[in-house]
């Protein structure tokens, strides 16, 4: 298929890529762009692996072919942290046990980050469907899910504190 | 909240500072900066496909490369012809890398392709040419020992790949004089461990005829001698090096041989590194799930509930080619009797070749699905007695100081507490009505011998760098259990250092000790007690190295070095003097742990274990009578693991245990269709969800095993094996009737229910 230039906003920056547009989203960023955070474990959109924001909403990256992204805003794991910081989150993740093969890792991240963008204030049944999309084979999500309730506490204390 | 707190202060007083120490790869990991199989690349990098057999059993005719040869980007294109190796296998030699003559099952590897990118290998594989002559076929393991059946394998007459009879004490007297018996079938499909991450392969040729594969294994050393053996190169010229595992479960003790092989092959032809990866599909069809098994369970009572004898005939699946199947299905055939008393046992098991998906094993080795038979026709036996089944489990568990009917020797056994245990924190006394209630027990060996009677431990290397931290090498490989974290622990514990001030590393058969690797639950008890040697080895060569430079007695506690004037001695100065003085050498601590001498007859009596750790699971679920549909409301997890070592990563193993053997009791099971697997992908093969986990309790009854690391015992398998029975008995509890195949689904428990109501 003719290859086709596709402008959208990646982690914050705008980039122009040169890609088949009925490729996928998830093959663009691990093959073309680079960006490894993002795992593929069916490819078929049944386990959550490759979660990402686009347009803020979760979606699974292998789902969404190259074209439908023009003009978008995507977000993937690599955002949520640099050298220096690294997002609540994460530090609960890692505090709470949430964290085995951490194959699941980055998209179950991403699916608890949609949900605390738009729900500060998550009760136990709203994170577990949250990241009902996300599959995890070590966990048992219980310490997953301590994990985001966790972080919600933490981001509510900070906004306070500011 | 109360109870954990407690257990918290328990597990922190018993290793200061590990209470929930992780090691820094989560940082990696929960960042998305960890580099797994899928996300390797190399420079020059090629690009491997498998041709595989549409046929569940064919002659191959004729092949022809021709034309995928000639395909630019094409580099290498081979069928058996082109390969000269050795059969190979993990129990028995049964395997070739490129199906020769024959192929056995739907998937069976028959030519293979290396190209610049992965859609030329795939344009290069249709273009490859197969003429193949149908075989009859046999997919039912019962029907593939019947005398008339198709033969899969010349070596293997009859088709049977593994069988076992044994008798134990007088089974037959003691089911004579029973008062009771109790009888009853059970059946268990194939389960995949489901692992998120498909297994992926770097195979990189080096010149001087060796190859470094890069894969996540839990027993590398193992898959290396494996490799060499069938490619026919010196075992030290092979090298593994791992990349972080996305999960593992059993399934990556040996991982995907034929991968790892084929990959090697084409990367020897070519000269270049050559990836290869499994779909998802693949990973359900041509992977490695755990036998399939059909069991016919007997057991002889007292009266009064006292067990005298247990017999059990057993055909377990093994597929087109036996991978561990034989160990599992010894496992299978013989690990609950250990569980109770039971003086007197008969067992018949075989295994059968059909043409299907090989198999091997996952977490428990087979215990788990046994545990859901023999567990049941314990509940069956209370109920015949009219005696509590929690009471007759009580009346018959083992024992500290026990030898069970196969000869393990129980140093350290809190099954009774266990049981008690899960019993009041379910509410068995006040049981609700319109739920169901089942309870089960568990044992799982620590490092079985079986595999190896003449390699029974571990060895493990600590070393002094010049900083002043310690680095740990080991063969014993983290996948996210945490055996790196309670490496660091038991080092730390052993020299007065902090966890993070230990860096453990695993993952180079060329740099780090020979390792069993990750299996058999051998990890922290075995692993970790090799860790604790050298430690303490390294220790005695800081002191005396320290001795020498102060030139008066030295000691070593809490991390700090004093000398008899009082005068504290920085590590680093310990570590440079020796550095300079050798003109480089760190000190090291090179450290083994031998389980005392056991060993075990032509029948497998013996003690095969240096340890057992036992639990119990006890389940609360609800049946909707109109369909059947199962809800586990709770399921309660009390285990006798030892001390345990890190409590954080303790809780991930059982509510991670716990989970998969509800996905393993109420959805998961391979289905075939004319031995095509019919549920190949995530969406018809489900595992649970979050939203499908109940509450899951759970408490550690600590005992002090004489063998583990400061008295800690093994988790991470036995967390998957009472569970099962105790949601099979909570589920016959709602059903009023048993419900005697895996999984439960609702169409099975209706009817059972329905079939219950007519014979009535």
């Amino acid at each position: 298929m003719k290859k086709q230039t596709i402008n959208f906003e990646l982690n914050g920056e705008l980039v122009e890529v040169h890609t088949e547009p009925s490729g996928s989203l998830l093959h663009l960023l691990r093959g073309q762009l680079g960006l490894l955070g993002t795992k593929e474990g069916c490819g078929e959109g049944e386990c959550g692996a490759c979660t990402v924001l686009l347009d803020s909403q979760p979606v699974n990256a292998c789902l969404i072919p190259a074209a439908k992204i023009e003009g978008k805003q995507v977000q993937t794991i690599e955002s949520l942290s640099n050298g220096d910081t690294i997002h609540p989150l994460q530090e609960s993740f890692v505090e709470k046990g949430a964290v085995q093969c951490g194959f699941c890792t980055p998209g179950m991240v991403m699916s608890a980050y949609a949900l605390l963008k738009v729900n500060q204030d998550p009760t136990p049944v709203e994170v577990k469907e949250a990241i009902s999309g996300n599959l995890c084979r070590c966990s048992g999500y219980k310490q997953i899910e301590e994990a985001v309730l966790d972080a919600a506490e933490k981001i509510d204390q900070g906004s306070r504190e500011d | 909240m109360w109870g954990k707190k407690q257990e918290q202060n328990r597990s922190e007083r018993n290793i200061s500072g590990c209470g929930s120490y992780q090691s820094p790869e989560v940082w990696a990991k929960v960042t998305g900066k960890a580099v797994y199989g899928i996300d390797l690349e190399f420079p020059g990098m090629l690009y491997g496909k498998i041709l595989r057999s549409p046929h569940p059993h064919a002659r191959i005719k004729g092949i022809d490369l021709s034309a995928a040869r000639a395909i630019p980007g094409v580099r290498a294109v081979l069928s058996a012809q082109d390969v000269h190796c050795n059969p190979y296998g993990i129990v028995v030699d049964d395997e070739m890398p490129l199906a020769v003559d024959r192929v056995r099952y739907i998937g069976d590897e028959v030519a293979v392709v290396a190209a610049v990118d992965q859609k030329t290998a795939e344009r290069a594989m249709a273009a490859i040419k197969v003429e193949y002559e149908p075989l009859p076929a046999v997919f039912n393991p019962v029907g593939a020992l019947d005398e008339q059946a198709p033969q899969l394998h010349e070596d293997f007459p009859g088709n049977v790949a593994w069988e076992r009879d044994l008798i134990r004490g007088d089974p037959d007297t003691a089911f004579r004089e029973a008062d009771l018996v109790v009888e009853d079938s059970f059946s268990m499909p194939s389960v995949h461990p489901a692992y998120l991450e498909p297994i992926a392969c770097v195979a990189v040729s080096e010149y001087g005829n060796g190859v470094t594969l890069h894969t996540a294994l839990q027993s590398p050393d193992l898959v290396r001698d494996i490799i060499s053996r069938a490619l026919n190169l010196s075992s030290s010229l092979v090298r593994v090096i791992g990349p972080v595992m996305g999960g593992g479960f059993g399934g990556r003790v040996f991982g995907n041989l034929k991968l790892y092989i084929l990959s090697s092959l084409l990367s020897m032809h070519t000269g270049f590194p050559v990836k290869m990866q499994l779909t998802r599909e693949e990973e359900f069809t041509v992977g490695r799930p755990m036998i399939a098994a059909e069991i016919n369970l007997k057991m002889a009572l007292r009266r009064d509930g006292t067990i005298l004898a247990r017999e059990s005939e057993i055909i377990t699946d093994n597929g087109a080619y036996s991978a561990q199947a034989p160990w599992v299905s010894k496992t299978f055939s013989e690990r609950n009797d250990s569980v109770y008393r039971i003086p007197n046992i008969k067992t018949r098991a075989r295994l059968a070749y059909t043409n299907k998906v090989p198999t091997a094993q996952y977490r428990a080795y087979g215990n788990q699905s046994a545990n859901f038979a023999c567990e049941s026709l314990m509940d069956q036996a209370a109920k015949r007695l009219n005696m509590d089944p929690l009471e007759l489990r009580l009346k018959n568990c083992t024992q500290a100081g026990d030898t069970t009917v196969h000869g393990l020797e129980i140093k350290s056994c809190a099954l009774t507490k266990c049981l008690q245990r899960a019993a009041s924190e379910i509410g068995w006394d006040q049981r609700k009505s319109g739920r169901g209630y089942g309870i089960s027990s568990g044992i799982h060996a620590n490092g079985s011998l079986v595999a190896n009677k003449n390699f029974r431990g571990a060895s493990a290397r600590v070393t002094l760098e010049l900083d002043g931290r310690v680095n740990v090498f080991t063969g014993e490989q983290d996948y996210g259990q945490g055996a790196h974290a309670a490496f660091a622990c038991i080092a730390g514990r052993v020299l007065g250092l902090e966890p993070d001030q230990i860096t453990v590393y695993s993952r180079d058969s060329l740099v780090t000790p020979f390792s069993q690797g990750a299996l058999a639950m051998r990890q922290t008890t075995i692993g970790g007690r090799a860790v604790q040697v050298a430690a303490q080895e390294l220790q005695k060569a800081i002191i005396q190295k320290a001795s020498e430079i102060s030139g008066e007695p030295v000691s070593l506690e809490n991390g700090l070095l004093k000398n008899a004037s009082g005068r504290l001695i920085e590590l680093t100065e310990v570590a440079t003097g020796y550095h300079h003085q050798t003109s480089g050498l760190n000190l090291v601590g090179e450290g083994k742990y031998v389980p005392p001498a056991s060993d075990y007859d032509e029948t497998s009596y013996g003690n095969i274990s240096v340890a057992y750790s036992f639990a119990a699971h006890a389940a609360e679920v609800e049946i909707d009578k109109k369909t059947g549909a199962i809800t586990v409301h709770r399921i309660v997890a009390v285990h006798d693991s030892g001390h345990i070592v890190n409590l954080l990563t303790s809780r991930g193993q059982v509510y991670g245990g716990v989970t998969q053997g509800l996905g393993m009791g109420c959805y998961e099971g391979y289905l075939f269709e004319g031995g095509r697997v019919a549920n190949s992908s995530l969406a018809d093969y489900r595992i649970p969800t979050a939203l499908d986990v109940p509450a899951i309790d759970q408490v550690f009854i600590e005992t002090e095993d004489p063998e583990g690391p400061f008295g800690s015992k093994g988790l991470g398998e036995i967390v998957m094996v009472p569970v099962l029975g105790a949601i099979g008995n909570a589920v016959a509890d709602a059903a009023g009737v048993p419900v005697t195949a895996l999984p439960l689904t609702a169409e099975k428990v209706y009817q059972a229910m329905s079939g219950g109501e007519c014979s009535k």
